[in-house]
This record gives C-alpha cells, sequence and structure tokens, in this order.
C-alpha cells in the first residue's frame, strides 16, 4: 500500500509539472477579428451559437419567473 | 461603413438592462415570499436570472473594449466617474448602519441594562480573530497594489502572483470571519446589539465575497492577456472596490468590534 501511495505522489507530481510549464497563447487577436467581423450581429449574440442558447435560456427564464411572481401576488 | 466622429460609444441595443430589471424585481418579491411564507421558489429563480444577466452584461463589455475597442479615453473617463460614484454610494449605504450602531451603543436603554455591549452579551475579543483578520485585509491591501505595479511594469509573472495572492488573502477573510460568526456566543436576534452587529458585518463580508469574486474575473482576464501596461481599468476598479471594503472593515473593527466590546 505504501508503495501505492508513493507512485500516487510521483504522478500528482509529474502531471502538475507537466501542466505548469505548458505557456498559455494569447488568443485576443483571434477574438478581436471574431467581434469586429462586419455580419450585423449585436455584441451579446456575436460571440457564437452559445451567446444565442444562453440569451434564449436567460429570457425563458425571466418570462416564467413573471408568471411565478403574478401567480404568487394573486392567490 | 459609417464612422463615428466623436470618441464616445453608442452600445448596441441590448436585453441585459430590462432582463437585469425584472430579475431585481424577483428576487426582492422572492425575499418577501421567503421571509413571511417561507418558500424560496422565486428567490432562487430570481437570484438566477441575475447571475445569468451579470454574467452576460460584463462578458459584453469586456468583448466591447478588450475585442471591439470601443473603450477610447473619453469613454474611460465616464468609466472611472461611474465606479467612483458607485463606491461613493456604497459608503452612504455602510453609513446608515454605522449611525443605527451608534444611535444605540452612545445611549444605551434600560431594556439592554443601561450599558453597552448590553448585559448578558459576550462580545468576541476584539485582539484575537478580528485583528488577525484586520492584517489580512491590510495586506491584500499591499498585494493589490503590488499587483497594479506589476501590470503597468508589464512584469506578468509577478502580476498574477501578487493577484492570486490578493485574492486567496480575501478568501481567508470570508473563511475566518465564517468560523467566528459560528462561535459568537450571541446571534442576530439578540436585541440591538446582535442586529447591528450582524447586519454590518453581514453586508461588509458580502462585499468582501463581491470583491473577491471581482478581482477573481480580473485574474483570468490577466492571465489571458487582456490587460495592457497602460489600459487595464477592470482591474483598477476591482482594486479600489478592494480598498474600499478594506477601509469599512477598519471602521467597523474600531467601531464594533474594539470600540463597542469596551
Amino acid at each position: 500500500m505504501w508503495r501505492n501511495l508513493l507512485s500516487i505522489r510521483q504522478v500528482s507530481r509529474r502531471t502538475i509539472s507537466t501542466a505548469s510549464r505548458r505557456p498559455l497563447e494569447n488568443r485576443v487577436p483571434e477574438k478581436q477579428k471574431l467581434f469586429q467581423e462586419d455580419n450585423g450581429l449585436p455584441v451579446y449574440l456575436k460571440g457564437g451559437i452559445m451567446d444565442g442558447l444562453l440569451y434564449r435560456f436567460t429570457m425563458g427564464l425571466t418570462v416564467f419567473e413573471d408568471f411565478l411572481f403574478s401567480y404568487h401576488n394573486n392567490e | 461603413m459609417a464612422h463615428q466622429a466623436h470618441s464616445y460609444h453608442m452600445v448596441d441595443p441590448s436585453p441585459w438592462p430590462i432582463f437585469g430589471a425584472a430579475a431585481a424585481l424577483l428576487t426582492t418579491s422572492g425575499l418577501i415570499m421567503w421571509f413571511h411564507y417561507n418558500t424560496s421558489t422565486l428567490l432562487m429563480a430570481g437570484l438566477l436570472s441575475m447571475l445569468l444577466v451579470m454574467l452576460q452584461w460584463w462578458r459584453d463589455v469586456i468583448r466591447e473594449s478588450t475585442f471591439q475597442g470601443h473603450h477610447t479615453p473619453t469613454v474611460q473617463k465616464g468609466l472611472r466617474y461611474g465606479m467612483i460614484l458607485f463606491i461613493t454610494s456604497e459608503v452612504f449605504f455602510f453609513l446608515g448602519f454605522f449611525w443605527a450602531f451608534f444611535h444605540s451603543s452612545l445611549a444605551p436603554t434600560p431594556e439592554l441594562g443601561g450599558q453597552w455591549p448590553p448585559t448578558g452579551i459576550n462580545p468576541l475579543n476584539p485582539l484575537d480573530v478580528p485583528l488577525l483578520n484586520t492584517a489580512i485585509l491590510l495586506a491584500s491591501g499591499v498585494t493589490v497594489t503590488w499587483a497594479h505595479h506589476s501590470i503597468t511594469e508589464g512584469n506578468r509573472k509577478q502580476a498574477i502572483h501578487a493577484l492570486t495572492l490578493t485574492i486567496a488573502l480575501g478568501l481567508y477573510f470570508t473563511a475566518l470571519q465564517a468560523m467566528e460568526y459560528h462561535e459568537t456566543s450571541f446571534s442576530i436576534a439578540d436585541s440591538i446589539y446582535g442586529s447591528t452587529f450582524f447586519v454590518a458585518t453581514g453586508f461588509h463580508g458580502l462585499h468582501v465575497i463581491i470583491g473577491s469574486s471581482f478581482l477573481t474575473v480580473c485574474l483570468l482576464r490577466l492571465i489571458k492577456f487582456h490587460f495592457t501596461s497602460n489600459h487595464h481599468f477592470g482591474f483598477e476598479a476591482a482594486a479600489w472596490y478592494w480598498h474600499f471594503v478594506d477601509i469599512v472593515w477598519l471602521f467597523l473593527y474600531m467601531s464594533m468590534y474594539w470600540w463597542g466590546s469596551c
């Protein structure tokens, strides 16, 4: 069991040191290109598919809550 | 494509203001439902909406500034005024709670035993954890300033270390304060002493959490190369807010913990 613990210690050390050696690349120029594209989209939808999904989810939740509010206040 | 002949930012139409207003309505009415009818559905839904609106609104501000270049010096000046005015409004918010504290503690009523702390209240020892918390927040003020200098000098590694340390100190404060709350022999229901203590320190704790979150977002942006050495207002705004939180604590410590325990 002690040998197993030692090997876990070695693996975790290896994993951590590998991750810290990989440098993070500067992706700001790519983002600048994406968000400056002349496609007529407003900024809150310009990032891609996820923007639209998140917007619709937020709207759906807020509208649902408005009904919840009316229900609670008209009992 | 038309170009503007001024340096201001004409924002795209956005749904977040009206969704934010709806979320605020739902959260406040949800609080009422929770207080008076013991049901938390509306509150949870309202808080979730608030979180979603905040995430998307501020995500859009980052897009407009870092990715689209709309934050000219003119726009930045407006943002500086805005942050200063917001922090000023928060100062007034806390002033109210300090007023309430001094109103009750400078002239304690017969119901309290004519003394402050009131009869039966065992206050926390100000030289114990509260003093440590004071040292922690003061140190975090130093580390956030260190982070700022590192950013302006273009020293990426040091800036990341200093900002991470600042956040760690903020989290340490929060953990210690939560532990202290658990350890007190008095609760919020224990006369005006409990009310003033927990409402004032409670709102302060909430601001520490907000400030830590703001700094964490800045850390992520710092790592992702969003800041330049002469344009990093998001970080400056977070640092101003953090210093404000520190100063509020100093007043809380001196008045409620120290003077208020004698």
